[in-house]
């Protein structure tokens, strides 16, 4: 039962693979509450957890395209909640170098994805995962991006 | 410290029952595991948080040599300190932990995904294995605790917490921005679930706590500052009247901010009579003049009271919880002014008297000839007001018949809302709020008073609806909370701060301007200058090595090498075996 890579090269078996980034005290609590709530979505993501989004370099991001993740998703505190009163800010200004590296690299900016939600905000998160798997799935696999 | 030695990893699946194996393949997940690198020993478990689980861990370190341990079961935010702790009991330095999350993050949300979920299960475990590898043990820190608590609010919750503290021998600064303590109950002409007013009820708690030794109370104040952490903040009290601050030192802080009743605009005519008005309005009313009509000082005859309103309402943010005190409070003023006047009308959604001895007012009510009336949810009563004149429409569920009526008054139960200036209180102290607008506890069900920001309480109504009652369980278990660590006198703090490679530092500055915290300065001593990290004032938020050009800061448990290990692997998987070509 186990997915090598020769059972997936049909272009319909194709699935993103998606790398999240939470920050601990907004959206990975709020993973976590869409959990308990129920609430179902894409498995495409798979969560790292950050104490906070300013946490998060760019390379990060950069590094985990290049090896081939399709897309990256970040979600943290909405700007004024972060616990640590302006992560998110810092990284919010990181965000458009980011995606101009990405032009310039040619790939797609609509595969990264930042958004905030907060500890309450189940359904927005779950929401949020669905939009980046929806945007990756139409860009198709990271590797024939790459330039 | 443990950079040296080879890593020995135990991988620990949990089946917490069925709630993660009934979707992802356990068993298949702990073989995987064995096949990671430096994993020396792998399995699952029914529930690796019982006596069991943890004993299984500490047995399997001891037999095995373990020195990382990861445990792939429920939320972190739930069990990381459980299973820190058990590694620590068996010898192993807490840091040397990795916990992965298989139920709120992949069981729960992937329910009808059994086969795709036991893919992300093995690819999180691959992961973390590759984190724990890296992680490296830290000193376990502990800091002293200012014996004293600052309480923000002086309502009932405040007042009762800070009694119970002071009672105990520790001193209470607290603070109110009111002129006046009491908060919202001392307004009320009469207080369930006991036959008295809200003066009479807090009267002797407030001459108490105002000659307390070990209080000092701070009206028309509130905190403009805040700073520290666990067991060493520094409040500014700012006195708002005379705008003079003071500073004091605190070791925990209990926020009993309150609610406030919401004002129903938009609702049942509310602002276009003066007979309209809130139950909170109608419990402020002067004793002589409760049961004159506002507007032409008339005695009042008939009253219809309306529940539910501004609470309950799905979809409406800030509107969708249970209010609480309503049902309970419309049925004991029903019920006191009945005999006074001809009818008493109660039309409402659903009656909850659910607290101790409330049900018997709800009953006392109807004993009373109060009428009680359900409308719908979908189809509310409508109110109009013409030359003065009041009516209410609404249609009755119960006898599915239409019902028109001329109150004298009209009194809207109204939902409880944060207070003003809640979002700044949240801001200062580090607190995100629910959905219903109040602060978020730590924990909504293990850990209701406390908060994630350590030392930092929450009690009475600052953290949901809820009645007087109630309000004061939490102010006791709130002061319990802070006299605990307080008594201990010491208390441990993270260890996950930032620290500064100093050759690889250029004295660029830009982490001291990123830092939110002003806790990186340039050590001039040094030639060149160096940024230096004071860790007591680093809250390990992170942003510093983020935006640190030269990489040359170090955030201990979260280092760059750290999370590229967990993307790596996630991106370059390890052979399989145990199915499919290995
Ligand atoms: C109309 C009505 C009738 C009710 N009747 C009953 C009843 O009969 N029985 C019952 O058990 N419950 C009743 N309740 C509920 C009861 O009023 C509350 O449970 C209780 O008042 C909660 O106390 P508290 O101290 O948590 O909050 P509050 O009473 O709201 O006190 C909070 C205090 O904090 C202060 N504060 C707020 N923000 C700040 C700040 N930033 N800095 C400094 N100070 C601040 C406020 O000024 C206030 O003094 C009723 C509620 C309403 C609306
Ligand atoms: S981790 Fe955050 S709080 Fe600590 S020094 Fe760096 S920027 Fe400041
Ligand atoms: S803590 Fe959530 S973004 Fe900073």
């Amino acid at each position: 039962m186990a997915t090598t890579a020769e059972t997936k090269t049909q272009d319909e078996q194709w699935e993103p693979r998606i790398l999240a980034f939470c920050c601990n005290w907004c959206s990975y609590a709020g993973a976590d509450l869409a959990g308990t709530s129920r609430i179902q979505y894409p498995t495409n993501v798979r969560i790292m957890r950050v104490n906070c989004t300013g946490r998060i370099d760019v390379d990060f991001i950069l590094a985990a395209l290049e090896k081939g993740a399709d897309g990256v998703l970040v979600s943290g505190c909405h700007p004024g909640d972060c616990h640590y009163t302006s992560g998110n800010l810092k990284l919010r200004a990181r965000w458009a170098l980011l995606e101009e590296a990405l032009k310039q690299a040619g790939v797609d900016p609509r595969r990264v994805r930042l958004q905030w939600a907060s500890a309450s905000e189940a359904q927005a998160f779950a929401d949020g995962v669905r939009i980046i798997v929806d945007q990756v799935r139409k860009l198709g696999p990271m590797k024939e991006a790459w330039k | 410290m443990t950079a040296q030695e080879e890593p020995r990893i135990g991988v620990f699946v949990c089946h917490c029952g069925h709630n993660i194996a009934g979707v992802v393949d356990v068993v298949r997940v702990a073989e995987y595991a064995k096949s990671l690198p430096h994993v020396v020993f792998a399995t699952d478990e029914m529930f690796m948080c019982s006596d069991a689980g943890q004993q299984l861990i500490r047995d399997k370190i001891a037999e095995y040599d373990l020195n990382r341990v990861v445990v792939a079961s429920c939320s972190p935010r739930m069990h990381e300190p459980t299973f820190r702790r058990v590694v620590e009991e068996a010898g192993l330095n807490r840091y040397l932990f990795e916990q992965v999350n298989l139920r709120e993050h992949v069981s729960w949300c992937h329910m009808r995904e059994p086969e795709l979920s036991t893919e992300k299960a093995i690819d999180l475990v691959r992961m973390a294995v590759a984190r724990a590898a890296k992680l490296e043990g830290l000193p376990v820190k502990s800091v002293k605790v200012t014996p004293r608590t600052l309480v923000v609010g002086g309502g009932i919750t405040g007042i009762r917490a800070a009694l119970d503290i002071a009672d105990r021998g520790f001193e209470v600064v607290l603070v109110e921005r009111e002129p006046k303590l009491g908060g919202n109950l001392v307004k009320w002409n009469h207080v369930f679930p006991v036959d008295k007013s809200g003066k009479k009820i807090l009267g002797p708690l407030i001459k108490r706590v105002k000659s307390h030794e070990r209080v000092r109370v701070f009206t028309n104040s509130e905190v403009s500052d805040f700073d520290g952490y666990i067991g060493n903040f520094v409040a500014t009290i700012r006195n708002n009247k005379t705008g003079k601050e003071e500073q004091v030192e605190v070791g925990t802080v209990i926020i009993a901010t309150g609610f406030k009743a919401y004002e129903p605009v938009e609702y049942y005519a509310y602002g276009q009579s003066p007979d309209i008005m809130t139950l909170a309005e109608f419990h402020q009313r002067p004793g002589d003049e409760l049961l004159k009509r506002p507007s032409d000082g008339r005695p009042v005859k008939k009253i219809v009271c309306i529940g539910c309103v501004g609470s309950r309402e799905p979809g409406k943010q800030g509107h969708e919880h249970c209010s609480r005190y309503c049902c309970t409070a419309v049925a004991k003023t029903a019920a006191d002014i009945r005999s006074d006047v001809e009818e008493v009308v109660v039309l409402y959604q659903d009656v909850r008297t659910y607290g101790k001895g409330h049900e018997e007012f709800h009953r006392l009510a109807r004993l009373r000839y109060v009428m009680y009336s359900k409308f719908p949810r979908e189809e509310k009563p409508q109110v109009t007001v013409a030359d003065g004149e009041l009516t209410v429409k609404w249609h009755d569920v119960l006898s599915g018949d239409d019902f028109e009526f001329h109150p004298d008054i009209i009194v809207l139960a109204s939902a409880m809302v944060p207070p003003d200036g809640i979002d700044d209180v949240a801001k200062m102290f580090g607190l995100t709020r629910s959905a219903d607008g109040f602060f978020n506890p730590e924990h909504i069900k293990l850990a209701p008073l406390t908060t994630h920001t350590a030392g930092v309480m929450i009690a009475g109504t600052a953290q949901a609806a809820k009645n007087a009652t109630e309000s004061v369980v939490d102010a006791s278990g709130a002061a319990a909370k802070a006299v605990g660590l307080m008594a201990r006198g010491e208390v441990e703090i993270e260890s996950t701060t930032a620290q500064v490679i100093e050759d690889l530092c250029s004295s660029c500055h830009t982490c001291v301007a990123a830092c939110p915290y002003g806790a990186i300065a340039m050590d001039e001593s040094k030639d060149p200058p160096v940024a230096h990290v004071t860790s007591a004032k680093c809250h390990g938020c992170g942003t510093c090595a983020a935006a640190c050009p030269s990489s040359a800061i170090l955030m201990l448990h979260s280092t760059d090498e750290q999370i590229m290990a967990m993307v790596e692997a996630f991106l370059t998987p390890a052979p399989e075996i145990g199915g499919g070509e290995a």
